[in-house]
This record gives structure tokens, sequence and C-alpha cells, in this order.
């Protein structure tokens, strides 16, 4: 069985955003819930370098050991969902989630975040696949149609990598060896506890 | 903390220019002013390593949400760790022990009577404020600590028992519930905190008070006590510093904005967390003392009117003040006949 | 296969049944959509989830039950020419899908391309057509508005003449729509008819074409693949063609190709660099001429290939002399040694391309810029090979086929020139006498001490250039070198905020008589003005809305399939210009040759018979072996081409056997000969048949005695190994090849030189209706063009060789008596005063009242004027406000904070802007930047309530352009939008 991960190849990422209107477009994602952002370090100096993020489905993943309510699950595909329809918008995935991937609707004043959203790597929810009330609250579900999800393949430079997590590794193993360098496989330690070594 | 990021990032080019820096008079000019943005690249071990692996990687994104720019925290799966396993076992673990206390306790003194039986006369222990303040602070509190405890204990013992669905209804009811029951509690303790506090101070009398154990382990032994003896004051000051502590992270917590940032909200919610299962532990002791531990003791919160007997063995200098004033006032007034 | 953890029903409560069972009821979101005409949230109103959970869900998702159209089309935004693979369901645009087959893009996009779904839902797009009534707007019909434009237009025309009517149409056209804007043109009678690649690369053109022959990208983006060494100057990639990236990142990755960044900004591009070179703005040619020193100090020049194709070297040897590196770093600020090492890695480390954009092209030396990056190619033998090449990035997508299609105001399509020649080769095409067209024009009073001229002699004038519009509008009409002033603006898909000096265009607006703005979003031509009346909107559909062709960057010619109907009451381009056409008396002449059918609301000519003309005309730039068909082939079997040459695979089926995907022109002779068209341009190194090239012998045959055909280079296998002059008749008749051509080309040949043996014998390859002419050069392996000398000099350009001049703003007044702007003349109708304007700034001191160098740019969320893509929800949401980048230094010495609020002042009018500070070292102490894409404030006034209501884009704010200034390039009137001073202050 596969175990998905994402993967940003830094020296690729150029920040065109495109993994995240790309998410926006396939799930009509509103205003104000940003599953993908693109975050640059050290702006504007020789060292920049660009990485899109977004939940990065963690082995163990914190958010789902600290949910009061437990509407976390892992798929066998190694996908962290979640159920709407169990979810509480108490804020604690976000507090431990090292990545800033769960959104929440509302600005969070008075407990009223609403529900908790975020990435769910194209495969929707606990719904019935690609039905209806699975779009509505969660988006489409590319992995059940045999895609990988949007952000990934529409990425311009092809920084974004997502699939089996060895197979995207031995690719980013294999660029990193014909260019010469190569800035790491960034969250790779924090979410799946290795990274990748070339 | 961008600006962190960026000078530990500096600090770290700066520290492989110094390595660099004794071959520099032997390369060329030219090399020594190429800026190769590839070679410089920051890299995410390098990051790691300046900034200790707990803070938080941040750059730039353009989105104006303040959220947006944070990158990677490794150090919130620290919280998450504490939030799982301190916390939880901390609220098991109070619970459990507070509850085998009161056993054990009253396995050893049973229901503490009123020594010298009831007098058949009352005298007014609390007023309608107090009471008010009193159940106002009591209602909320319970059914706050019954929906926190479901935060922190539900999904392990609720959940199985009634599905995931009952759950989830269930829980989202209980955070509005938490939500806005918070608002009570405070009013009450806030009202709790006036019309007590003066009363509350500590005595002398109160050192003998605890010498003596409260009088609580043996038949017949009544240290003397204000109002409130040493044992009641510990509680007012619990409810007062654990209530204030759980208020203001509560309040933070729910208007997040105003709290500052994730590490903020992280911070107030183990606060939270801790004063709550401790405030709790510390209730239960109250409620039963209150109650099934102690005859007579019910009846200041319930009808505010005290038998004259358990008030003269377990506030005798309060007593005495009450019948000191009245007599020298008009003659007994407050002490009025039960019949 | 996913593992569902478990089924929600066993477990459920009924509050969350409930909630399930409502949020399950089936809604159709289509019927409703359709019917409503209006796109509102179906779903919105939804379950307990609380609206803001809710997907929008207007047009998606996916109805799995339904069938799946599937459209392919090319994204509207930057000249890359990405598929854009389009799901349809009941004629409703439900998701888009990477199109993985497409060579350019392979599936991807950038976050203007990954959101173009947005562009049909259009919450925000005009609706209907629109007119001003006593200030308010109001709806009207399409009848009406063509009805009163038309008779508006007719009585300017009699009152004030065809001149006073500027068309100004649009590099989002469709090939076309553009050529078929421009031959309205032709027929109204103006040659004031131009489009965005005034203000993006007309100096690019120009300085290109008359450097070695046609003025576009030399090579592709795929091919930069190839190369070993890439320089960027003046372009930012990343932000402005993000897909470009993959390929140039890849080459770099595969080839460890060196990537050098000249700019004086560390853009996103320079992030990626392996070698940054910051400059001052303004600087090019001296940096140039800087890496040239060093290149001739060195040896490092390509001496065989300067002998075989290059004139003039020498002389630009002489003068790259005086750029010695002391002198360059007193111009640029970069140390000599920092050149040397870009200077040799470019020379001996190829194939080297050389990339520019606007930071090179707009400015007051902007031809004079480009002249120079293509001496630096040809000095080093980097023309006409595989990863070699000017590469120049276009902007819009359709921005290069909008100029070979002469939407410009000095060309006929493909660009013939205005000459009597021009016009009777078109008159030809579209089967109209000449003499009609003469008698469309004006004739042009003597005014201002200058000749008066004959409508004969007006038609070969070229127009007001489309930064100047609103000075023809407001000078005096002495100064204004046609009948009379500009009256009506009739504006189709170009933005008003995107020319510098808004405050004098703002006045200009108000001045006209008739403002027009064809537009699916109303612009700030619609907005910016306080016009009351004789204002008028019209809604035109995007190109996914219809079909038709476009040319990207890299020449490949696409073929884009509607993906839906026009929504609302939006119409395309054909249509709406038809009705123009009939209302104004010329639509029977005009579109005669076209099938035309029944469009949404009117007749309207099909693309394909569109493009069949082009087919028929545009010789001289090899549009004609194009076909629809051809081009509909290509896009059926994208996955057929080789990603880094584009030709067809081995395995391709046999109608695109031996092509270059999108036949990049030129794609010679007729379709049936199948030229492949031409991957790279000036490519000695394969046969004409193959798409081999030679330099265009454009020039003549010699110069001073220097001869001006190539020595001794040729393509190869071709009949001629030497230099060769273009084909005539007559060539063909010396060589003896005339017997090559068949009976009915001989006759055509013969038709068009008017049976008269001497001009039978002139008729060239680009006017030969037959294309016999191109077939039998083709077949000897010779290119129709000629086999000429690129030029090193070009002696009909202001400065021949260029020379460093100071932008007309300048902080460094001390280099201005070294190097002074071009003095005060005229151009292109209108007086040009650049010097006096430079010699005022500098004495009044402007340079220490005003102490930052304000530059601009692209964001890669937006396009353009921006409105179209702030009105999408999905890009708005990344770049929400206007900013100006500022270094950390003189935030600090201002008292500025990072998101701060501060007022930019601008050295003309008192103009100022009231923006964000973004607070990087991106810039360097001293710059500042803006982008260019924000409008909807003005002077720190808020215009939201000028658009007519529910079409204001999502995000407004200051436009730059308020304080760019004055300077335009007097080659092509190309305005000054990178160089210009300023102050800031915390607001």
């Amino acid at each position: 069985m596969a175990r998905m991960k994402f993967l940003c190849d830094a020296d690729r990422c150029i920040e065109c955003n495109a993994c995240v209107t790309a998410c926006k477009n396939e799930h009509e994602v509103p205003w104000g819930i940003n599953r993908r952002r693109v975050v640059t370090i050290n702006d504007g100096l020789p060292g920049e370098r660009s990485v899109s993020m977004a939940c990065m489905h963690c082995t163990d993943a914190p958010c789902a050991a600290v949910c009061p309510v437990e509407c976390f699950y892992t798929t066998a595909d190694g996908v962290v969902l979640h159920s709407k329809d169990t979810c509480i918008g108490c804020g604690y995935c976000f507090y431990a989630c090292p990545f800033g991937a769960p959104q929440y609707p509302k600005v969070g004043n008075f407990g009223t975040r609403g529900k908790m959203d975020k990435c769910t790597y194209c495969a929707g929810g606990p719904d019935q696949d690609m039905a209806e009330a699975e779009y509505v609250k969660y988006g489409s579900n590319r992995l059940a149609e045999g895609k990988l999800p949007l952000c990934a393949e529409m990425c311009s430079t092809k920084a974004l990598l997502a699939g089996d997590g060895d197979i995207i590794a031995d690719i980013y193993r294999e660029r990193v060896v014909t260019r010469g360098y190569g800035s790491g496989a960034w969250g790779w330690r924090t979410a799946y506890g290795d990274t990748i070594t070339v | 903390m961008t600006r962190l990021t960026r000078l530990l990032a500096i600090a770290a080019f700066a520290a492989l220019g110094a390595v660099g820096a004794p071959l520099m008079p032997l390369a060329p000019m030219a090399e020594a002013q190429q800026v190769n943005p590839t070679a410089e690249s920051v890299t995410e071990d390098k990051l790691f390593q300046a900034l200790r692996g707990d803070q938080m990687i941040e750059g730039r994104a353009s989105i104006p949400d303040p959220k947006a720019p944070g990158l990677i925290k490794p150090g919130n799966k620290g919280w998450a760790d504490t939030h799982t396993g301190t916390i939880r076992a901390l609220t098991v673990w109070t619970m459990i022990g507070m509850v085998a206390l009161l056993g054990i306790f009253y396995a050893y003194r049973g229901r503490i009577r009123i020594d010298a039986g009831p007098s058949g006369r009352t005298i007014k222990r609390f007023g309608g404020v107090e009471r008010f303040a009193h159940w106002l602070m009591a209602v909320s509190f319970i059914l706050l600590a019954l929906t926190g405890l479901n935060l922190v204990l539900g999904r392990s013992v609720l959940l199985p028992m009634i599905g995931e669905g009952a759950f989830g209804a269930l829980s989202a009811s209980g955070k509005i519930v938490h939500n806005y029951m918070g608002w009570a509690f405070m009013l009450g303790l806030a009202l709790a905190f006036v019309v007590w506090v003066g009363r509350n101070l500590p005595k002398a009398h109160d050192l003998t008070w605890i010498a003596m154990g409260g009088g609580l382990f043996k038949k017949g032994v009544h240290p003397p006590a204000g109002k409130f003896n040493a044992g009641q004051k510990l509680i007012f000051w619990s409810v007062v510093v654990g209530g204030a502590a759980l208020s203001f992270t509560g309040v933070m917590l729910l208007f997040p904005v105003l709290a500052g940032t994730q590490a903020d909200w992280q911070l107030y919610q183990l606060i939270h967390g801790i004063a709550a299962a401790l405030l709790t532990a510390v209730i239960l002791a109250h409620i039963y003392i209150g109650s099934i531990g102690m005859e007579g003791a019910f009846d200041a919160m319930g009808s505010g009117e005290v038998d004259l007997n358990w008030a003269r063995e377990h506030h005798s200098l309060w007593v005495e003040e009450v019948e000191g004033k009245s007599a020298g006032s008009q003659g007994g007034g407050r002490v009025a006949p039960a019949e | 296969m996913l593992v569902k953890r478990r089924t929600l029903e066993p477990a459920r409560g009924s509050l969350a049944a409930m909630a399930a069972s409502v949020a399950a009821k089936p809604v159709d979101r289509r019927s409703f959509l359709r019917a409503s005409g209006l796109a509102v949230g179906g779903l919105a109103a939804l379950g307990t989830l609380g609206a803001a959970t809710v997907r929008k869900a207007e047009a998606g998702p996916m109805n799995h039950a339904l069938p799946v159209e599937v459209k392919k089309n090319i994204c509207t935004h930057c000249s890359v020419g990405c598929t854009v693979k389009a799901e349809v369901q009941n004629g409703v645009w439900v998701g888009q899908e990477p199109a993985w087959d497409s060579p350019i893009n392979r599936g991807t996009h950038c976050a203007k391309g990954a959101s173009v779904r947005e562009l049909v839902h259009g919450d925000r797009r005009l609706k209907y057509p629109m007119k001003k009534e006593g200030g308010k707007w109001v709806r009207i019909s399409w009848d009406q508005a063509i009805d009163e434009i038309g008779d508006k237009l007719l009585a300017i025309r009699a009152a004030n003449g065809a001149d006073s009517a500027y068309l100004l149409g649009s590099a989002k056209f469709s090939n076309e729509g553009a050529y078929l804007f421009r031959k309205f043109a032709a027929f109204w009678g103006t040659n004031n008819v131009d489009h965005q690649a005034r203000i993006c690369h007309s100096t690019t053109v120009a300085g290109v074409a008359n450097t070695w022959g046609y003025g576009a990208m030399t090579n592709s983006y795929n091919d930069i693949r190839n190369s070993k060494t890439i320089i960027f100057m003046g372009s930012n990639a990343a932000e402005a063609h993000p897909v470009s990236l993959q390929h140039i990142l890849t080459g770099k990755e595969t080839n460890r190709a060196n990537v050098i960044v000249i700019d004086p900004r560390f853009t996103r591009t320079a992030a990626h660099a392996t070698d940054y070179v910051r400059m001052r703005s303004g600087t090019d040619i001296a940096v140039v001429w800087g890496i040239m020193w060093h290149i001739f100090e060195n040896g490092w020049e390509d001496k065989d290939y300067i002998a075989a194709r290059v004139y003039g070297m020498d002389q630009v040897r002489a003068e790259v002399a005086k750029y010695n590196p002391a002198e360059v770093e007193r111009i640029t600020g970069i140390p000599g040694d920092q050149l040397r090492r870009v200077a040799e890695t470019f020379a001996t480390q190829r194939p080297s391309t050389f990339i520019w954009c606007m930071g090179g092209t707009q400015h007051t030396v902007g031809t004079a810029n480009v002249r120079a990056y293509c001496n630096l190619l040809l000095a080093t033998g980097n023309v006409g090979g595989e990863g070699t090449g000017a590469n120049i990035f276009r902007g819009h997508c359709n921005v290069q086929g909008a100029t070979d299609f002469g939407l410009d105001i000095a060309n006929l399509p493909c660009y013939y020139g205005l000459g009597a020649g021009a016009w009777k080769h078109w008159s030809r095409v579209w089967d109209v006498p000449y003499d009609y067209f003469v008698g469309r024009f004006d004739e042009v009073p003597a005014k201002g001490g200058r000749d008066p001229r004959t409508p004969q002699q007006n038609m070969e004038v070229s127009g007001i250039p489309s930064t100047r519009w609103f000075d023809a509008a407001l000078l005096d009409a002495e100064d204004v070198d046609q009948r009379d002033n500009i009256k009506a603006m009739i504006v189709f898909g170009h933005g008003g905020n995107t020319v510098p000096r808004m405050l004098d265009a703002q006045k200009g607006m108000d001045a006209l008589d008739l403002l027009v703005v064809a537009d699916p979003h109303p612009t700030t031509f619609a907005a910016l003005h306080s016009r009351s009346d004789n204002t008028y909107l019209l809604p035109i559909c995007t190109q996914f809305e219809c079909s038709g062709s476009r040319t990207a960057s890299n020449r490949s010619v696409q073929w884009g399939e509607k993906v839906v109907d026009p929504i609302f009451e939006s119409d395309t381009d054909y249509a709406v210009i038809y009705r123009l056409a009939q209302k104004l008396g010329f639509a029977d002449e005009m579109f005669k040759n076209y099938e035309m059918v029944q469009g949404k609301y009117t007749l309207e000519p099909t693309p394909e018979s569109v493009l069949r003309e082009i087919n028929r005309g545009g010789w001289s730039t090899g549009y004609t072996g194009q076909s629809p068909e051809r081009l509909k082939a290509h896009m059926a079997h994208q996955d057929k081409f080789d990603l880094v040459t584009l030709r067809a695979l081995p395995d391709a089926p046999a109608e695109v056997t031996g092509d270059y995907y999108g036949l990049p022109w030129p794609c010679w002779g007729t379709p049936q000969i199948r030229h492949p068209g031409t991957h790279t341009l000036y490519n000695t190194n394969l046969h004409a048949k193959d798409g081999g090239g030679t330099f265009r012998a454009r020039f003549g045959l010699e110069k001073d005695g220097v001869t001006l055909l190539a020595e001794g280079s040729a393509p190869v296998g071709g009949d001629l190994t030497d230099g060769y002059p273009q084909f005539t008749y007559g060539v063909l008749q010396k060589l003896g090849w005339d017997a090559d051509l068949t009976p009915e080309e001989l006759a055509t040949i013969q038709r068009i030189g008017g049976n008269d043996p001497e001009n039978v014998a002139n008729v060239s390859w680009s006017i030969d209706l037959s294309g016999g002419i191109q077939r039998v050069a083709i077949a000897h392996g010779c290119i129709p063009f000629g086999n000429g000398k690129a030029r090193a000099v070009a002696w009909n350009l202001p400065d021949p060789i260029p020379v460093h001049r100071e932008p007309i703003y300048t902080p460094r007044t001390d280099l201005l008596a070294d190097y002074p702007t071009r003095d005060d003349g005229r151009q292109f109708r209108m007086p040009n005063i650049g010097k006096t304007i430079q010699d005022k700034a500098a004495a009044d001191g402007l340079a220490q009242k005003f102490p930052i160098i304000l530059t601009s740019g692209r964001l890669v969320e937006y396009e353009g004027g921006g409105e179209e893509t702030r009105s999408n929800p999905w890009l708005a949401e990344l770049q929400q406000d206007m900013f100006v980048e500022i270094n950390p230094a003189d935030a600090r010495s201002r008292g500025i904070a990072d998101g701060g609020w501060v007022w930019v002042t601008g050295p003309e009018g008192g103009s100022k802007a009231r923006v964000k500070a973004l607070v990087t070292e991106r810039v360097a102490p001293g710059v500042a930047f803006m982008p260019f894409h924000f409008a909807g404030w003005f002077q720190g006034e808020d215009q939201r309530g000028k658009y007519p209501e529910g079409t204001d884009p999502i995000v407004l704010g200051e436009s730059v352009n308020v304080i760019t200034s004055y300077g335009y390039d007097p080659v092509t009137g190309m305005h000054e939008g990178k160089v210009t001073l300023c102050q800031i202050a915390a607001a």
C-alpha cells in the first residue's frame, strides 16, 4: 500500500502560487481558508527559498492525538482526514500542528471558529466517495478517481511532488544528484520522522 | 520572529563565510564579489540547527493572515505531547486520587455529625446574594467541569459508549455550553469575591485550626473558627486563584486574536487544563464536605439558615460574634427558634 | 485504494443524521445557475456546517453520473501558451484538469492559469451593455449601444476626421480578432490603431527586427533546456512567466547551466540564479557594453560567426572600447570584475541565451537597449542554434499574434508596413480596390509649419502610439499632426492604468467626446474619469467563450476551442466588430470573404474562415501554412511532440508528421506543402524544409561598399551555399528555377505584376499570393526572404550604435553632461520634449527632492491592468493591497514599518499614491518597486463607487503609473515605465 506524502523541492519553487489557486479551484475553497500556502524564507536575500506548505499528512499526526472528539483518521494510504460532522472547532489541532495546516472559516472569536478545514490530499472525507455531501464538506476526491492532488499536478516547475513517499523521495534524490544541490525535504523530519539523504 | 529567523540565517551565512575566510586572499576578487543564490540557499537543516528545533521557521507570505508566514514549528508537537500526556494524566489522576481520598475519609470518619445534636434553633448564615453567587458558580462550574472533562477524556470514555455521531453532537453542544457558562462562572466568581473576601483574610486562629486538622479526623474536636474556617478559606482562595486563572486563560482562548500568537494560545490552554484539573479536585472535596460529608453543612447554602449547634461547633467565633452583636443591639433578634 | 475508517450511519446521533440528510439533498446547481443567469451560491444555505465551510459550488463539483466533455483552450494570461483542459457538463465549466499532453506546460500552471475557470463564473464581470447617463450607469441593449456609438463615431468622422477616433485593441484578442480589428481600422481609415505591444515589447520588435529581420523570440521556452548559460536582464520570469521556469530550471539542473540575473531588484528569478548582478535601473547599455568590453578585450568573441553573418561589428567594438570597467562602474554601479565573469561565462560556456522583458524595453532608450542585447548575442555567435538566441518573453497570451497582425500604428498585418505596396497587397487579399482605402483616410491640412498630407500620404504615415493618446486629446490641435485631436477612444480589452502619467490620462478621458470600453470587465477606462455621458461599456466574452488561434511567445500557434457559450449578455469580439462595421457601413466589404454563422445575437464570421484569409495573405511572416485543420490536428495530438525540439515524434499520425508544435512562424508556403514551421529562427544547421533559416536580407545588398549578404553561411542542404537576396520572380528566373512554378502559380504572379514584365519580375515572395515563389525557394533549400547578415549597426535608427543615455528623471545628474537623453523631436504625429524635461528636472534639483528611484513590474497573481485578475477571488485573496517595496535602511530612516501605510510622491504634477510599505532587501537602498496591476484608488481616493454596481474588482489600489513620468522611446513611442524618481513618507 502506498504511503502518500508531499515534498516541496524548494530549489524549484518560485512562489507562483499555482498550488494555492489550483486548490481553490478544485475544491471551491472559500475566501479566508488557505489549505495550502507558499512561504518565502529569507525574502530578498541571496539565500531566499520558497516552500509550498499544507497539511503534510504526518505519521502519528499530532492533530489526531489532541482532537478531543477524535474526528481524525488516517487512511490506508497514509492520508490524514477528518470528519466535519464530529469536529467541534476547538482549535486544538491548530495548536498541535507544526505546519499551520488547520484552517477555520471564522476569525475565531468567542469560540466561533466553525468546523476545521484543511488539505485532504484531494481525498475527500468520511462520506461516500465522490458524493455531493463529500464535495460540499471536503471538496473533490481525486484519489478515488485515481488522480493525485491537483496542487502538485499543476505545479508550474514541478517543485511540489505528491505521491508515494518512496517514489517522490527517489525523484528528489535523483534531482539533487543531477544538479548538485538541495535545500532539503522541508518538513519531512517533522512530519515523517525521517528525511531524504542523498 | 521573522527578524530573528533572518538574523539567524545571516549568522549561518556569516559562519559559512568564516570557514571560507582564510582562503579569501588567495581567491580572485571576482569570486569574492559573486552573489550565487543557488549556492547560498538556506536549508531546512541549518535553520533548524540555528533555531534549535523548537521555534517557528517563519518567512513572508502575501496573504494578510498573520498565521500564514509561519512555515514549520516542530515544537507544536511538544504541546501535543503535553496535552495528550501530562494534562490527560493529571486530570485522570487528580480525579481518581480525590475520589479515592474522599472514599477513604468516608470509610474512616463516616458522616460528620453534629456532636451536640441538632439544637432545633437556626442561625442565619448566608443571605440571598451570597447564595446566589455560590449557586451561580456552582452550577456553571459543574457544567464547565463536565464539558471540559469531556474534551480531555470524552474520546476515551464516552465515544466508545455512544458512538461518533452522538458524541460529535454532544461535544459540539458541550463546547457551546462551556463557552457561555464561562461568563456565568466569572460573574459568580466576581460576586463571591466581593461578598466574601473580607471574611477570608487569614487570621491567627486559622493556624490552630490547621494544626488540629480542623477537627475533621476526630469526633468532638472543634477548633475555633470565624465565619469561614481555614479549610473554607483554602477553598475560597483556591477558587479565586484557580477561577481567575481559568477565567483569564478561558477568555484568551475565546478571543484568540487578543491572546497573541499560537505559542500564547498553547500556554493558555496548558494553564487552563492544569488549573481545571486541580480546581475540579478541590471542588470535589468541597462538594463532599458540603453534602454527604457533614451533617448540617448543606443548609448553609440551601436555606441559608444553619443549626445553632452546628454553627457553634464549626464556627464558634462567628457565632459569638453574631450573638454578641445582636445582644448588644436588639437582644437575640437574629437567632430565632426553629419551629 | 482508500480505506474509509467506518461508515458514519450506525453511530450517528439524531442531530448529525439530520444535518447529513439536509446536506445530501440533491440540488441541481447547473439548472439553477442557468436559470438565474447570475452566479449565486446554490448550496450556501445548506446544513449545519455554516455558510463559510460550505464550498461556493455554483459551478462544481462534477456530477459523476453525467457525461463530461473535455475542451482544450489556451490560458488567457501570459505568453507561455499553457494548454487549459476544461471539463464541461451541461454547458457549465465544472473542472480544470492538468493538460499533460501539452509540450509547453505539461499539465502545469501558475496561480493565474490554475484559476482561469473562475473567469467564466464571472461574479464581477460586466453583465450587459451599459452607458453613462447624467453621471449614472444605466443598462442598455446591444442594439441601442451599437446604434448610439455608431452615430457618434460617424458624427466625429464628419466633424473631426477618421483619425480622431482611436482604436485601441488588445493582446487578448485571438489572432482572428486582432486581424479583424486591424482590418476594421483600415476600413475606417486610420492608422491610430494599437495594442499592448506598444507598452511591452514594441522596442523589442523594432530593435530585433532592425537587427536580423523579425521582431520575435528566436527560440522557444522548451529550447532553453539546451542552454548552458542563460542571462535574464530586466526579466522576472519566475513571476511573469512562471511555467517557463519549468524548462529553465530543468535545463539549469541537467546541464548544470549558469543562470545569470542582472536586475536592479533581487527577484524571485534571481533567487534561483547562480550569479546575481545588481545594476542601477536604466543603465542597460552601459552594462552590456561593459560585458562586451571584456569579451573584446579577451578575444572571446566568435570571429568566424561575425565574419560570416554579422555586419558592422567593428564599429560596435569601437564604441564598446569607451565603456571600460571604471566607466561602467561609474554609470551602473557594478564593479568591473563581476561583469568580467559574466562576459567569460556567456561567451565561452555556450550555447548561451539572453532573455529580456520590460526591464529592458520600457525605457526612453528601449530600442537601443534591445539592440545592445542583440549585439552581445551576435558577438558571441549565439543566435541561430539550439540553446541560443534572443528569448524575448512576450507579455500577454496573444501579444505576439496581435503584433503579428498589425494592431500597430506602423503596420498592416504581418509587418507589411504602411507603404503603397503593403496596402495594395492587402487590398488584393481582401478583394477590395486599393482606392477604396485611400478614400477612407483624412486629408491633413498644413499645421504648425508642417506640410499638408493627401489621404494617400496620410495612410502611409504611422499613427499615434497608445502611450500618447491623451496627449493627442489634450495638446493644442496645432501640435497634433493629423486633421484634429483624438475625440473618441474605442478600447477593446486594454487597461487604462498601464501607461504612465495617469493624471494626464484622466484629463484626457474627460476631454473625449466618446469613450467606448469593450471588455469582460469595466477597466480603469470606465472608472478613472469623471465623465457623465457618452461613455459606453460593452461586455465582451473571454477567449474561453469563443474559438480561435493564438500565438505564444515562441511563435507557436495554438487553436483554442470554445469551452462554454458567452456568459451573461457578453458577446465575442468577432460579433461586436461585425456589428460596428455594419453600423458604420462597411461590413459587406469587410466580411465578404468569411463564412458567416449565426452567433449569440447576430451573424459573426467563423474564426476558421478568418484564419484562412490570413493564410492567403500572411506570406511575409510565414503565417500561410497554419491552416485551421493543421492547428486543430496539433491540439488533438499534443502528446506526439518532443519536449525539447518540439518536433513531431516518430509515432505521430500523418497529419502532424514532421511538424514543430504549433507550426511556429514562419511556416512557409501553403498548408499543402506542409512546411513544419520554424522552431529556432535563423538556424543554418537545419534544411529549409526542416525549419532552417538565415538572417533576413531586408536591409539591401550592401552598405558603404560592404556586403550585407551572408558570407559562406547558408542552411544545410540548400542549393545556394552563400548569401543571397530575397526571392522574386526575377531571381527565380536568373537561377533558372522559374520553370518549377506551376502554370497556376505563374498566372497569379503575372496578375499581381499587372502583366508588366518589369513588375512581374519584382513580384516577391511576400506578395506572391500563389505561394509559388516560396514553394520553389524552399524546395531548393533556400529561405524566401534571402540570406543576409545581421546588423550590428542599424543606420536607420536614432542611435545606430546604442550609447548610454540617462533616464529623463535620473538621480545621477552628474552624468547628464556625458550621457544626456536625445534632443527634443517629433515622432508619431506628436512632439517629444524629453530633453527639455530632463534639463528642467536637473535645474529644479528634483533628484534631491525625490531621492529614490522608482521602478515597476509584475506580480504572479495579477496581469496587466489587473481588472480581470483582481476580480478573481482565488487570485485576489493572495494580494490584497497595493504596496511599495522599500529597503530596510530607507524605511528605518523614514520611520516606516513593514505593512504600514505610506505616501509615495512623484516628480510630476504633485502626483501621490497611498500604499502599504513592504520593507525588504529585494530592493537596494535608494530604490523602490511597485507592481503595476492596481487601480481603483487614485491619489488616496477610493473610486469603488465609480464602477457600475457589482463589477468593481475585489481588490483595488493605487496605480504605479500615477507616479511614473514623461519619457518616450523615439523609435516606437514606448514609455519610460521603469525609471522615475519618488519620495516615500509614512502616512
